[in-house]
C-alpha cells in the first residue's frame, strides 16, 4: 500500500485535468473576461473594471432579455411541477392506459430541442398549421400564436414543456412509490377524502421531488437557448431573446466577448441566488415518517 | 360504487387527453415525411395516398445524413467512453479514501454541476484555439470532458461507497494491483451506475446544438443536430423534407429508448432521485 500516493496520481489526474481545463478554467476566464473590454479576436486588452455591467444594467434591450428569461423560468417552472404532478398522480397504476401514456409523455423528452421546435413551429403555424386547421375544420377562426412578443413567450414556454415534461414526471413517479400505501388506507379509515388525502399526504410527502424539480426547472429555464433560436431566432428585434442567446450574438456577432461575459456572469449570479433560495426553503419544508 | 367509476372514467379520459396531446405530433411529423408535398399542404392530418420514400432519399441527400450521422455517433460514443473512463477512476479514489484532502475534492469535483455551459464556452473556445484544438472532434470531446465530469463523478462516488472495501482489500491481498482491482473487480460491479451514465450522457451529447455549433464551426464537421439545423433551415416551408430530417434524427434515439425503457427511467431516477 506504499505506492498509493503514486496510484491515487494515476487514477484522479486524467478526469481532474480535462475537468479543471475545460470547467474550472474557463469559469474563471468568464469572471477575468467580464471586466476587460475583449473582443474575441485581438491579443491585447485592458481591465475596463465594472463598466460592462453598468453598460449592461443601462442597456434597455438587456433588460428586455432578463424579463424574456424570467417569464419563460417562471411559465415552465409551473406547467413542469403543477402539470407533473398532476400528470404522475393520473399514471401513478399499473394500469395498461396509464403505461402506455407514460411511455408516450417521454417520448419527446429523448428527442433533441431542434427537432421538437421544427415539429411544433408546423403545429403553431398561422396558415396551415396543424391546431389551425383543425379550429378552422370545427368552424372557428385561425389563431395567430405569434401575435406580440408576449404570446410568442407562452407559445416557446409551452413547447419546452412538452419537450421535457416527461423528466419532471418520471421524478414525481418514483418519489410518490416511495409513500407507503398505510398512510393512505389510514386516512381512509379516518374517513379523509381524496383532496384531504392529496393535501394533507402526498403532497408533504412528494416534498423531495418537489426540491430537485423546482431546482432544475428554474435553473433549466434561465439556460434557454435551443428552442428559441430555431422558433423565433431571438425576434422580431430581439422581442424573444433570452439571456444566452443575447450572450452568444454578443460573443459571435458583434464580438463583444467581455460584454457577453457580463451577461452570462449576471445569469449565473442569479441561478446561484435562486437555487440558495430554494434550498434553504426546501429544508424547513421537508417532513420526517 | 357508482362515484368512484365516475372518477375513473374522468381519470382515464384525462390520460386519454394527455396521451394524445403527446403522440399528435409525432404522428404528424411520420405521417407527413411519407407524403408528396401538395398532400402535405392539402390534407396534413389524414394518412398518406400515396406514400412515397422519396423525402427520405432527398433528405439524405441535400443533408448529406451520412456524414451527421457518423460524426454524431462518433462524438456521442467517444465522449461518453472518455467521460466514464476518466470519472469512474477519479470517483473510486474519492470514494475509497478518507480524510480532508479527499473530501475537499470531492466538493470541488462537484462545483460544475451548477454551472451553466454558457459561462464555459466562450473561454472555451479560446482555450481549444491555444490547443489547436478548435474547430476539431478532439476539442469537441475535452469540452464534453470538462462540461460533464462533476455530473457523473457524482453518479459513481455514491454508488462505489456502497460496495464492501472488503472486496477490493481481498484483491490487494492477492497481490493484484489497483489499476487491474478497478478494472477487472470494481468495475463490472458498478455497471447500474455506469448505465445511467451512459443514458444522461449520451441523451444530452447526441442532442446537443449550442456547443458543436460553435466549436465544431463550419469546417469541423457537422453533427445530426447541427446539420439538420442548417438544412432545414435552406427548405422550411418544404415541410416534407423537414418532417423526413426530423425523422431521421429522433428515429435512432427513440428506437433506442423504446426498446431499453426500463432502463431508461431506473437510470433517470436513480441520478436524479439521490441527488
Amino acid at each position: 500500500m506504499k505506492q498509493n500516493k503514486l496510484y491515487d496520481t494515476i487514477f484522479l489526474a486524467p478526469g481532474f485535468i480535462v475537468y479543471i481545463l475545460f470547467m474550472i478554467v474557463p469559469v474563471v476566464m468568464c469572471f477575468y473576461y467580464s471586466f476587460t473590454n475583449w473582443d474575441g479576436i485581438s491579443t491585447t486588452f485592458r481591465m475596463i473594471g465594472l463598466k460592462n455591467f453598468v453598460t449592461l444594467f443601462r442597456d434597455a434591450s438587456f433588460f428586455q432579455v432578463l424579463k424574456v428569461t424570467v417569464i419563460i423560468m417562471v411559465v415552465t417552472s409551473v406547467i413542469y411541477n403543477v402539470l407533473g404532478i398532476i400528470l404522475a398522480a393520473l399514471l401513478n397504476d399499473k394500469g395498461k392506459l396509464s403505461s402506455i401514456s407514460r411511455s408516450a409523455i417521454f417520448i419527446p423528452t429523448v428527442m433533441s430541442a431542434v427537432v421538437v421546435a421544427f415539429i411544433w413551429s408546423y403545429m403553431v403555424q398561422t396558415n396551415g398549421g396543424v391546431i389551425n386547421s383543425i379550429i378552422l375544420a370545427l368552424g372557428g377562426s385561425a389563431i395567430d400564436f405569434y401575435k406580440t412578443p408576449l404570446t410568442t413567450i407562452f407559445v416557446i414556454s409551452g413547447i419546452i414543456c412538452w419537450n421535457s415534461i416527461g423528466f419532471f414526471v418520471v421524478i414525481y413517479l418514483s418519489t410518490l412509490s416511495t409513500i407507503p400505501q398505510e398512510l393512505y388506507e389510514a386516512a381512509k379509515v379516518d374517513g379523509a377524502g381524496w383532496f384531504h388525502r392529496f393535501r394533507h399526504i402526498t403532497l408533504p410527502l412528494l416534498a423531495p421531488g418537489i426540491t430537485i424539480n423546482c431546482i432544475l426547472a428554474v435553473a433549466g429555464g434561465l439556460k434557454q437557448y435551443d428552442h428559441v433560436k430555431v422558433i423565433t431566432g431571438g425576434g422580431p428585434g430581439g422581442a424573444t431573446q433570452t439571456v444566452t442567446l443575447f450572450s452568444v450574438e454578443k460573443a459571435f456577432e458583434y464580438n463583444r466577448r467581455g460584454y457577453s461575459s457580463a451577461a452570462v456572469i449576471v445569469l449565473f449570479i442569479i441561478i446561484v441566488i435562486l437555487t440558495v433560495i430554494q434550498l434553504s426553503i426546501s429544508k424547513r419544508h421537508e417532513v420526517e415518517y | 360504487m357508482k362515484k368512484a367509476s365516475v372518477g375513473l372514467l374522468v381519470k382515464n379520459v384525462l390520460v386519454l387527453v394527455f396521451a394524445l396531446i403527446y403522440l399528435a405530433p409525432l404522428y404528424i411529423a411520420a405521417v407527413n415525411s411519407i407524403k408528396p408535398y401538395d398532400e402535405v399542404i392539402k390534407a396534413p392530418l389524414q394518412l398518406p395516398v400515396k406514400a412515397t420514400l422519396q423525402n427520405f432519399a432527398d433528405a439524405f441527400q441535400s443533408s448529406n445524413m451520412l456524414a451527421l450521422y457518423q460524426n454524431s455517433i462518433l462524438i456521442t460514443g467517444l465522449s461518453v467512453v472518455l467521460l466514464i473512463i476518466i470519472t469512474s477512476m477519479a470517483a473510486y479514489i474519492i470514494a475509497r479514501r478518507t480524510g480532508k484532502l479527499y473530501q475537499a475534492l470531492y466538493i470541488f469535483s462537484l462545483a460544475g454541476i451548477m454551472i451553466p455551459p454558457i459561462v464555459t464556452l466562450i473561454p472555451s473556445i479560446k482555450t481549444l484555439s491555444a490547443l489547436h484544438l478548435l474547430y476539431t472532434m478532439p476539442g469537441l470531446l475535452l469540452f464534453y470532458g470538462g462540461t460533464y465530469f462533476s455530473t457523473t463523478i457524482f453518479i459513481y462516488v455514491g454508488y462505489i461507497k456502497t460496495i464492501p472495501k472488503s472486496i477490493d482489500e481481498s484483491a490487494y491481498m492477492d497481490g493484484a494491483n489497483p489499476i487491474t482491482t478497478f478494472f477487472r473487480i470494481i468495475f463490472p460491479l458498478v455497471k447500474p451506475c455506469t448505465a445511467t451514465a451512459v443514458i444522461f450522457l449520451g441523451m444530452w451529447i447526441w442532442n446537443d446544438f449550442l456547443n458543436p455549433m460553435y466549436i465544431l464551426g463550419f469546417s469541423g464537421g457537422k453533427t445530426i443536430t447541427t446539420g439538420i439545423y442548417n438544412a432545414i433551415g435552406t427548405y422550411t416551408s418544404k415541410w416534407n423534407l423537414v418532417f423526413a430530417n426530423v425523422l431521421l434524427a429522433s428515429l435512432p434515439i427513440i428506437i433506442a429508448y423504446l426498446f431499453m425503457q426500463k432502463i431508461f427511467m431506473k437510470g433517470l431516477t436513480s441520478g436524479a432521485v439521490k441527488g
